[in-house]
């Protein structure tokens, strides 16, 4: 991260999002929306006195909730840059007109609340696209009781409080402070499972099982539970890790929970979190007793990937993730040519395989910025103008936003270097103006001729 | 002049600036921190010490820089975590503030110390003696230069499966010379083998010929097949690097690859391609696809070679292109880069004894399945027992050979989805019973879960356990010449017998079986799986621990088409970055030898594992290449001479560094 701030080679557009792209493969134009941070970034020296004095906080998105940060924050310490921003919906000034105290703090007078979004326009060839995953949110399962039960607590949520820097500085403890004696990991939450998504989200099996080594490491006799459906330890020493686990005497029950209740049905359940399974290997229903219920929940699209897909005129799948142009042999390339895409929003991995698709990515934009130059299908549709009756059906027809309007001369035009040559506006032109080249009308016609001798 | 001597005398004096890092409560929790500052501050030449939360972030840093330049500081000490992390971080940080890069020491407080330390007090004390470590070391340190050296736009990629062909494929489009070295044949590794790819059920070398077929034609590469590398010399940016040439015993310029010799040639031996499942001409192409299409002669299978008569390939040949005369060639390339895609073996189950493979002619592996399968295969695709007739039943066994402590620990990756691919192969052409035993349906892939879903609807059985057994002693009626399956249903929790017609062995992928060759031929290592160890097993997936030698595919640990082909692409894309800076910077804490010194008893030169070291004859001296040198130290311990000096770990240096710690 560091490295990535302070590269020559590598401007930082954070807190930012991309609004409009059009173009074609080497010559892209980019609009970039730069929101307002409030912050002047040329001034601020990110000596984190502002966000000291705020006095509103609110609950912190990098903690998943489960941690408070300032109304003026950075997400985490190590942020880059070390820029804070304020949140506008939660910030006093903007809500009721006064406090500035992060203004009269700031040595750097580097608070800016005129700040205005700015519009930034790029000129790109080749656009990688790495905008990741969401975690699934398990409130609609509701038999799990996540949001219900206080300890019902989401993986995510997990790693931020194991983390040293998280809210309870590293400890594993219950909402009152406690610290938990049994706690059960609940794998495949929200992944296979045809009510959610039908994929396995490739990750959870081996992070419940750092999860479960973390517990054991900072709680040595906590009684540990792993449900799982099958253990999916897939990658480079990573059976190796499950066995270690084993040995450390982790209790892996095969079995996907059935419901999290507290209803108690025995003494030694009374006040605490009962885990219903069927332990498919003894073929018994169990009653597990915690009292920390982990849910190791999927990876999934993020909310927003259907307008990231348009507006790069991508494709996604049936599962919601962005879509490869050959699952086995062009997994980062897409069917726009110049359009690139890697890591979790092409479906969910682990860092090792998203790193090496990212650097595949890379590979395929250096390629044809080192060529220079790139070749256009040949094939294309081209407009006759004198029978253009300029009625745009075919503009708002072609897939890859090829045509335009001509409003000097009122007739259609067809951008050759992003004509895909898929003939959709030559079939739907109703006064026959688009032809499609090598797919002539005598030429189809021809064809099906010798097909009928 | 005697005045300005001394006065340039004060500005060298050292001035150092030591900053302990909390790293959020990692260090911080344990270690005392301003204990240690308050420490710091009294140890000679210390002119300010300082503490903060991160050091690495942004602040941190500009506290170093502006440091540097109000107070004039010459060195810097930051006590943290491993330099293995932010060492690059905190040079460039100096560096920009205008000190040598190299005038910076980082005293490790928190894997070394507050980690592993439970007490407190301890490790604040032990945080206080890697610190007075550090500064003692430091005032001695002197500033060194970072070498460049241009870098060889060639690359060399080393086997010519999947990953080699889409790494040379990812240079070559981006303008640059490769060298493509095969040991077969043909390019087209195992996949070229395989019958469909699952999920999609693309046919394999229907979609792999393409890629093929651009290798052999791309002006960009140049192919080397039948080849292997047999030494390699040379660093980063310029490799060199010596290939032989198998003979062929056909001459590549003449032939036209028309495949009249093959036709023509009366000796048969069994097809490497197809396992042993069919049989090959003694001069012969691996497959019909094969690239390039040009064939070669088997001299241990050649009536020719064995009894000096037939050349019934010579007589037919229009073009003349048979020569029995060939020898093997040496061939030199100079390269900037190299790019290892071995592959892998397929794991041989003849020592899993239980299972009866090689004792039941039933019972096959999943490649030869594969082959099986194949429409071109030795059966023409169809799905037979060994005595022509149709299975009714089929066993696919999984994990033969891993997820087993006698044999390989790790899981295979691949083999629950090939093994379902199987099934659907097997339903679609037969009418057969199909049985999976399995320990855990591993399907992670994208559409690999559908796919798994898709085969439950299918009608195949899915059975949870690792059979104990294959055996063939019948206790019914039912079992009478019938292979039966022995196992667990763990799931029911009782001992199955399932009797089927045949049984496939999932087996392991193994490292191949020449890789430690291979390993020392380009000084990479092998991890205790014995694939080849990446740098980094997260962020650094492809580099190896010799700069300018990248590993991608199976040869880096077992993996599916679709991560080999990344991780092919990102291995391309390593070398392209270099390529196209066209220079390297070289480490610059490298050994000296004192040449004054040295004996010329040549002990260095064999110690040295990077091969750093030549003998020059003339001077009788060994001298050490800079470029090659990773300034690990063996060099500057074994020297008996004492004439080798490593920068920046001097004998003063090391002897200051343990009085600190000791104080």
């Amino acid at each position: 991260m560091a490295s990535v701030r302070s590269h020559e080679s590598i401007e930082l557009l954070t807190y930012s999002e991309v609004i409009e792209v059009s173009g074609y493969v080497g010559n892209f134009k980019v609009k970039i929306r730069k929101k307002p941070r409030y912050v002047d970034e040329i001034k601020c020296t990110g000596c984190g006195t502002c966000q000291e004095k705020c006095p509103m906080k609110a609950d912190s998105e990098f903690d998943f909730g489960i941690g408070k940060r300032k109304v003026i924050y950075t997400p985490f310490p190590q942020a880059v840059p070390n820029i804070p921003v304020i949140d506008r919906e939660r910030c006093t000034y903007f809500i009721k007109g006064k406090c500035r105290a992060c203004e009269k703090f700031c040595e750097a007078k580097a608070i800016d609340f005129e700040q205005t979004e700015k519009i930034i326009d790029l000129d790109v060839g080749c656009i990688i696209v790495t905008t990741g995953f969401d975690s699934f949110d398990p409130t609609p399962i509701s038999q799990f009781g996540y949001g219900r039960y206080d300890n019902v607590i989401t993986g995510f949520q997990f790693e931020r409080m194991s983390s040293a820097s998280g809210p309870t500085g590293g400890k594993i403890v219950l909402k009152d402070g406690s610290e938990p004696r049994s706690l059960a990991i609940l794998h495949c939450i929200g992944s296979r499972d045809l009510n959610y998504h039908e994929y396995c989200s490739r990750v959870c099996c081996m992070s419940s099982l750092k999860f479960a080594h973390l517990i054991r490491e900072k709680i040595p006799d906590a009684e540990i539970y792993d449900l799982y459906i099958d253990l999916r330890c897939f990658g480079k020493g990573y059976e190796e890790f499950y066995n270690r686990l084993q040995e450390e005497g982790v209790n892996f029950i095969r079995g996907r929970a059935g419901e999290v209740t507290d209803i108690a049905e025995t003494p030694e359940e009374i006040g605490r979190l009962v885990v219903l399974c069927e332990d498919t290997l003894i073929g018994r229903q169990r009653r597990l007793p915690v009292d920390m219920v982990i849910l190791s929940n999927a990876l999934e699209p993020r909310a927003d990937a259907g307008e990231v897909a348009k507006l790069f005129s991508i494709s996604r799948s049936k599962d919601g993730f962005f879509m490869e142009k050959h699952p086995k042999l062009d997994p980062v390339a897409t069917t726009t040519d110049g359009v690139f895409v890697a890591g979790c929003c092409q479906g969910p991995k682990d860092i090792p395989d998203t790193v090496a698709q990212a650097s595949a990515a890379a590979a395929r934009v250096m390629a044809m910025i080192s060529k220079g130059s790139v070749e256009i299908e040949a094939a294309t549709a081209i407009i006759e103008e004198e029978f253009c009756s300029g009625c745009k059906t075919c503009i708002a027809l072609c897939p890859y936003n090829a045509i335009s309007f001509n409003e000097e001369r009122k007739v259609s035009a067809i951008n050759e270097a992003l004509c895909k040559g898929c003939g959709t506006c030559a079939a739907a032109c109703p006064s026959g103006a688009i032809i499609s080249r090598h797919f002539t009308t005598e030429q189809i016609m021809a064809q099906l001729e010798g097909v009928l001798t | 002049m005697a005045e300005k001597k001394v006065a340039t005398k004060k500005d060298t004096e050292p001035k150092i600036g030591v900053y302990v890092c909390h790293c959020g409560s990692n260090i911080a929790g344990t270690v005392d921190v301003p204990q240690v500052v308050e420490f710091a501050k009294g140890l000679p030449a210390v002119a300010i010490a300082r503490e903060y939360k991160f050091m690495c972030s942004d602040p941190g840093q500009s506290m170093i820089k502006d440091d540097i330049k109000q107070l004039g500081l010459n060195r810097v000490v930051v006590a943290s975590c491993s330099p293995l992390l932010h060492e690059p971080t905190f040079r460039h940080a100096i560096q920009e503030a205008g000190l040598n890069p190299y005038l910076f020491e980082m005293a490790n407080i928190r894997e070394h110390c507050s980690w592993t330390t439970e007490d407190h007090g301890e490790a604040t004390e032990k945080a206080k003696a890697l610190v007075s470590a550090a500064v003692k070391r430091i005032y001695l340190h002197q500033p060194l230069e970072v070498r460049e050296v241009p870098v060889n736009p060639n690359t060399l990629i080393v086997g010519g499966g999947i990953a080699g062909i889409q790494a040379a494929l990812e240079i070559a489009d981006a303008g640059h010379k490769v060298y493509l070295v095969e040991k077969d044949p043909s390019i087209g590794g195992h996949m070229i083998q395989f019958d469909k790819t699952f999920p999609t059920l693309d046919c394999s070398a229907c979609i792999l010929t393409p890629k093929m077929t651009s290798a052999g034609s791309h002006p960009n590469i140049e192919l080397m097949t039948y080849s292997e590398v047999e030494e390699i010399a040379g660093f980063i940016g310029s490799f060199k690097a010596k290939i032989r040439k198998k003979a062929k015993f056909v001459d590549e310029s003449k032939c036209n690859g028309c495949g009249v010799c093959i036709e023509k040639c009366p000796w048969k031996a069994d097809s490497e391609f197809d396992l042993g499942l069919s049989q090959r001409k003694a001069i012969y192409t691996p497959f019909p696809q094969a690239v390039p299409n040009i064939p070669v002669i088997d001299k241990e299978s050649c009536a020719y070679f064995l009894k000096g008569k037939c050349r019934a390939c010579e007589k037919f040949c229009e073009r003349e292109a048979i020569d029995f005369e060939q020898q093997d060639k040496i061939v030199e390339i100079d390269v900037g880069n190299i790019i290892i895609t071995t592959g892998y073996d397929p794991f041989d189950p003849t020592p899993i004894i239980k299972y009866g493979y090689g004792k039941f002619p039933n019972v096959v592996t999943g490649l030869e399945f594969e082959r099986i399968c194949n429409s071109v295969g030795p059966t023409g695709g169809k799905i037979v027992l060994k005595d022509g007739s149709e299975p009714k039943s089929i066993a696919i066994i999984h994990c033969v050979g891993s997820r087993d402590e006698n044999y390989h620990k790790y899981c295979s990756r691949v083999c629950c989805m090939y093994a379902l691919k199987y099934s659907h192969l097997i339903k679609e052409k037969t009418k057969a019973d199909v049985y999976q035993m399995y320990i855990d349906m591993r399907c992670f892939g994208k559409g690999y879960e559908e796919f798994y879903q898709r085969l439950s609807d299918e009608g195949v059985t899915f059975i949870r356990g690792k059979p104990a057994e294959v055996t063939d002693r019948a206790i019914s009626e039912e079992e009478k010449g019938k292979l039966i399956v022995v196992g667990e249903d763990s799931l029911l929790g009782t001992v199955i017998r399932v009797p089927v017609d045949m049984v496939i062995l999932c087996i392991a992928l193994e490292a191949r079986a020449d890789a430690k060759n291979v390993a020392q031929l380009f000084s990479i290592s092998q991890g205790a799986d014995a694939f080849f160890i990446e740098r980094h097993p997260k962020l650094d997936p492809v580099a190896t621990m010799t700069d300018g030698v990248f590993i991608a595919g199976c040869c880096q640990g077992p993996k599916d088409i679709p991560d080999t082909v990344a991780q092919a692409s990102a291995a391309a894309a390593r070398v392209l970055a270099l390529i196209s800076k066209g220079k390297v910077e070289l480490e610059a804490t490298v050994a000296v030898i004192d040449e004054e010194k040295c004996s010329g008893c040549r002990i260095c030169n064999l110690l040295c594992p990077y091969n750093a070291i030549d003998f020059i004859e003339e001077e009788e001296v060994s001298r050490i290449n800079d470029a090659l040198c990773k300034g690990c130290g063996t060099c500057v311990a074994a020297c008996p001479s004492a004439a080798i000096t490593h920068k920046h770990f001097t004998t003063e240096e090391i002897m200051a560094e343990i009085e600190g710690v000791l104080v």
